[in-house]
């Protein structure tokens, strides 16, 4: 129980806390940007973790391998916009739809095995849980800082492009969009793939960080993507206001999400009550807005309420 | 005073002295599961029983593959002095988390898969060991020949997201197919489809062979209610799943399995053998069992050298 022990392990938290959060910022665009619950991000995570593990294993460069993560995560997604949009299925049941075919696509990917090593032993891969602690540049934590802030920057553009406004306009008024003349089904793929082509990226480098990809290793992503939304958002929705700023948020919202999860670790609980402490993290996380507006305004503003 | 005081800072530097050399040893098991739970538990009371000071930081990914990173780079950052991976996915989180503490594995299949190695000699070379929980295959095809020797068409049911149990199936097809029978493979993905794979495959099959699934595992009694009254009987490859829906198997106990394991991190922590020259092990000995309430209903005869499961 020595508090060292907490700080010593706190550095691999906050590298798994940024690729959720690579992984959260996929999830932030859909769920808040598109106003769209996609879950397909369940299927689209080990997607790219076994993509990239089969191409790094038969000798492709990791970088290429990750760039091919995402652009696979990018045809999941652009399953679940056509499911959407072409189909007419609610979206939520069409990310539901194209997470269940990924298991069957994932175990093909993988050549019909469940389980992939890719051990940092054997292949020169470029983030390792083995250098969480390391005071070198070999530390994930950089490169994966510098990944987290590129996709943001990219972003950031991306959403001040023509393109980017109209997506933003059709998630905040789809028939206003329309009527302005936006092909909101156009922008809805688009969302969608640029949300699991991201989501793909962070099971490339989570596949990397734990040294293997298994068929079951998405489950529940939503989830932690959706808490590390949630908590960016409480967190700092008071001092960020800036686009790029939410987006940091976010990803800081996952490393608060992995600390948690350390700290649960620390204080020796059973883990058999992990997944019940995790919800009511992020139950706390929820209720803590609502309640500062119930109990704790002042009273002229509660007659307004 | 004074004396007390020093009795009491002998007795502090007596309980940090204490505390700085007990060993401790990080155990990460995938899963709650009955097996898995008796391979830690023997893993503890065979190096309880040896090293009555250590201590054990036992923690479960509950299911969850990402979770067992956290929970071996915790490990990591303790400097624990030996970590015990218990199935496939904490074996690779370790090995992933650190190159220096030794890691034994217990109820790995094939360690060569596990840590994707091309070549195998019996031992890793890096910092990991430990029991393998492969069930003599060959010795459960022969089993399914002396109990269903008319059987033609052998129905194998499987979870999709085992690694292992997709090794298994591959393997003892070889050796069914040998010996003359059809084999068909029947996998499926979670509890949902398991009554309907296992409906097709009652349909299909005079023999049901089910491998070390965890999944099917879990699922015994959704299984059991399928083809009992279907009349097909199922050869299993544990007696966890034989207890629940199958008729006989060839089995390992898990829990000496683990004591096996909890043997081999006593040589390393007290007699400091290296971990990477250790010969991975097998399942100390094989039992024949039987299910007898199944074989009653299905109207079997069992042979006299198969022992009843209790």
């Amino acid at each position: 129980m020595e508090i060292a022990k907490l700080f010593n392990a706190l550095p691999s938290a906050v590298s798994q806390g940024v690729i959720w959060g690579i992984m959260a910022i996929g999830v932030y665009i859909t769920y808040r940007i598109l106003d769209v619950a996609d879950l397909t991000v369940d299927g689209s995570i080990a997607t790219g973790g076994a993509v990239a593990a089969v191409l790094i294993i038969g000798g492709c460069n990791v970088w290429v391998a990750m760039i091919a993560a995402f652009l696979v995560g990018m045809l999941a997604g652009l399953a679940t916009g056509l499911f959407h949009t072409f189909m007419g299925i609610p979206a939520i049941l069409a990310g539901i739809l194209t997470q269940l075919s990924l298991y069957s696509i994932n175990l093909r990917i993988l050549g019909g095995k469940a389980n992939m090593a890719v051990s940092v032993n054997n292949y020169p891969l470029i983030v390792s849980a083995r250098n969480a602690r390391a005071m070198s540049l070999s530390n994930p934590f950089i490169i994966l800082a510098a990944l987290a802030v590129a996709v943001i920057a990219l972003l950031y553009w991306f959403f001040g492009t023509e393109r980017g406004c109209s997506l933003r306009a059709t998630g905040a008024n789809a028939n206003m969009a329309r009527a302005q003349g936006i092909n909101t089904n156009a922008d809805k793929v688009l969302g969608l793939m640029l949300s699991n082509g991201l989501v793909s990226f962070s099971g490339a480098l989570l596949a990397q960080y734990q040294g293997f990809v298994d068929v079951g290793m998405g489950r529940g992503a939503i989830v932690i993507g959706l808490a590390a939304v949630i908590i960016g958002e409480v967190a700092f929705s008071k001092i960020f206001h800036n686009f790029a700023l939410k987006l940091l948020a976010v990803v800081i919202g996952a490393i608060l999400y992995y600390i948690v999860i350390q700290v649960v670790l620390w204080l020796g609980l059973n883990t058999n009550d992990l997944k019940m402490l995790q919800a009511l993290v992020v139950a706390m996380f929820l209720a803590v807005p609502y309640w500062k507006n119930r109990y704790f305004k002042k009273k002229g503003d509660a007659n307004h309420g | 005073m004074k004396k007390f005081a020093t009795i009491a800072l002998t007795l502090a530097m007596a309980a940090t002295a204490a505390c700085a050399s007990a060993t401790t040893v990080g155990i990460c098991q995938l899963v709650q599961h009955e097996a898995l739970d008796a391979a830690t538990q023997g893993f503890k009371d065979a190096l309880t029983e040896k090293m009555p000071d250590v201590k054990f930081d036992e923690q479960n990914a509950a299911g969850d593959a990402a979770t067992c990173v956290t929970i071996t780079s915790k490990f990591a950052a303790d400097g624990v002095d030996l970590i015990l991976a218990n199935a496939t996915a904490p074996l690779q989180a370790a090995v992933s988390a650190t190159g220096d503490i030794p890691i034994l594995g217990t109820s790995i299949t094939d360690y060569a898969t596990a840590l994707g190695m091309k070549e195998w000699n019996g031992t890793t070379g890096i910092n990991v060991s430990g029991t393998s929980d492969l069930a003599p295959l060959d010795g459960q095809a022969a089993m399914i020949q002396e109990l269903f020797p008319d059987a033609k068409n052998v129905g194998l049911i499987y979870c999709s997201a085992e690694a292992n149990s997709i090794y298994q199936i591959t393997v003892i097809k070889g050796y069914l197919e040998e010996m003359g029978y059809t084999c068909t493979e029947f996998a499926f993905t979670d509890s949902n489809d398991v009554a309907s794979v296992t409906q097709s495959a009652a349909d299909a099959s005079d023999v049901i062979y089910i491998p070390t699934d965890n999944t099917a595992a879990a699922y015994t009694e959704t299984i059991a209610n399928v083809v009992i009254p279907a009349k097909v009987p199922v050869v299993a490859g544990e007696e966890g799943i034989c207890k629940g829906c199958g008729v006989a198997t060839l089995t390992i106990s898990y829990y000496d399995l683990g004591y096996k394991t909890g043997e081999m991190a006593y040589d390393i922590l007290a007699n400091g053998a290296d971990v990477g020259t250790m010969e991975v092990a097998s399942a100390p000995n094989f039992t024949k069992k039987y299910n007898a309430a199944n074989v009653e209903a299905l109207g079997l005869t069992i042979p006299a050298d198969y022992v009843a499961i209790e």
